[in-house]
């Protein structure tokens, strides 16, 4: 049964406090109908992972028949990387994005996007213009049926120090994003750590404006072991704990389960699967978890597909699925 | 589709403007995962045969819009794709001999959610050897 696609966007937008629709995939062809509500955690994938292989040797379409293939139930997008003619996409390619989350119950999670400070030589962006391209994003996610987006700020220093001015933005925007029905979320990475006064700003600002139109995406890089973390020359780079994202859970609309290597036993041997979703589980925590594959071969054909199946396997397993 | 490469095959050839050949083209996808505006790209360098242009004598050609390298930098309003080539035109009075040539291209991108110190990343620097036909 088809439903009309402003249906379909009212439907995704109820995802919003973290209620979460899951993958329903019957065997067999694609279901016509969106999925259903489900409250719990969900596995998705960010398209960022096929960054080797997309416009090269598979299309949109490809990438979707392999979250199929995976019961993802989510994705996110990179919005300049694949809207086409972003930030005006066509209205065949429109077309074409509602018919394939339609025909592979895929529901549009997170939209990447950025707030691109140096987008000029030699200055940086004022607060007017940061809210005119925060603005055209959000409209845009919306458009698309997006509810989580993930909102990377300009960086002025090695520890990753958003802009001077962000919460002059972020907070303008605020009513913009409520209206529209999305939350922008910077994501939470190495070398930043969870226990850190950059988390510890975002928290206050959160708390200090009461919004629910602002928050977190946690990224399992976070938690690497220090054999595969980001080396910075002169820098810490401090590995986070599962636990410390106790506090921060009632404000993370989406995390991003980056991987670097999946083995023959499916494990990633530097990431902490099993703990930190344990932990997830058990703090009953609900959204998307956003596969990332950050790993060497990108560009092999079929590699990233095949780790990408062997993170879902892993997570199934975590999650209870199987 | 693309092809792997940064420089693209399709694409290569002589321009000809009011019955002359004024230069040649050739396309360049972006293997940066995100697309940029024309503003966060930094000069591009061609060598053909060890032959380097830069600067004026080349215009990057996006989505239908033409802008010389001298005036990427006021363009935070032309996306460039990232599956998409851009057709980069090189001003050389006469084009180049048909016949097998060695090309390189190499160029920079801002990037804001990265320390200043690391705010340019290089694209490029991949020889291709590749055929003009006309």
């Amino acid at each position: 049964m088809g439903i009309t696609r402003k249906e379909f966007i009212k439907a995704s937008s109820l995802i919003a406090a973290g209620a979460a629709m899951a993958s329903v995939h019957a065997a067999g062809s694609p279901s016509r109908t969106p999925p259903p509500q489900q409250p719990g955690i969900n596995r998705g994938v960010s398209l960022y992972s096929y960054a080797g292989e997309i416009g090269v040797t598979m299309t949109l379409d490809d990438c979707f028949a392999d979250m199929y293939d995976m019961g993802a139930g989510g994705l996110e997008i990179l919005a300049n990387a694949h809207i086409e003619n972003y930030p005006n996409p066509p209205s065949a390619w429109l077309d074409n994005w509602y018919s394939l989350l339609e025909r592979y119950a895929i529901v549009p999670v997170e939209y990447g996007h950025w707030v691109d400070s140096r987008l000029y030589p030699g200055r940086e962006l004022d607060t007017n213009e940061s809210y005119e391209m925060l603005v055209r994003d959000i409209k845009l996610a919306s458009k698309l049926g997006f509810t989580v987006m993930r909102t990377k700020l300009g960086v002025t220093d090695e520890i990753l120090t958003p802009v001077a001015n962000w919460q002059a933005f972020i907070e303008r925007a605020l009513p913009v994003a409520e209206k529209y029905n999305v939350r922008m979320c910077p994501e939470l990475h190495q070398p930043t750590a969870l226990k850190s006064a950059m988390v510890d700003e975002y928290v206050g600002f959160i708390e200090r404006t009461g919004t629910k139109h602002f928050g977190l995406n946690i990224d399992f890089g976070v938690f690497q072991l220090e054999e595969g973390r980001l080396r910075i020359p002169g820098m810490d780079n401090p590995r986070s704990e599962p636990e410390d994202m106790i506090p921060l859970l009632p404000y993370t609309y989406a995390c991003h389960a980056k991987f670097t290597y999946m083995n023959d036993d499916l494990i990633d041997p530097t990431h902490p699967y099993e703990r930190i979703l344990a932990l997830l589980r058990e703090h009953r925590w609900q959204g998307y978890l956003l596969s990332e594959y950050e790993g060497e071969g990108k560009d092999i054909i079929g590699h990233s597909s095949d780790q990408l199946r062997r993170q879902h396997v892993m997570m199934k397993r975590y999650l209870g699925e199987v | 589709m693309l092809e792997p490469s940064t420089i693209q095959q399709r694409g290569f050839r002589n321009v000809t403007e009011n019955g002359s050949v004024i230069g040649f083209q050739v396309a360049v996808r972006s293997k940066y995962y995100r697309g940029v505006w024309l503003s966060q790209l930094r000069p591009a360098t061609v060598t053909v045969d060890g032959e380097a242009f830069g600067g004026d004598q080349i215009s990057w050609t996006v989505g239908g819009q033409t802008v010389r390298q001298s005036e990427l930098g006021r363009h935070g309003d032309i996306h460039w794709g990232n599956m998409d080539a851009a057709v980069l035109t090189v001003h050389k009075p006469g084009g180049l001999v048909p016949g097998i040539h060695d090309v390189d291209i190499t160029f920079q991108y801002s990037a804001s959610y990265l320390p200043p110190r690391i705010d340019l990343r290089p694209l490029g620097s991949e020889p291709r050897r590749m055929v003009l036909v006309r």
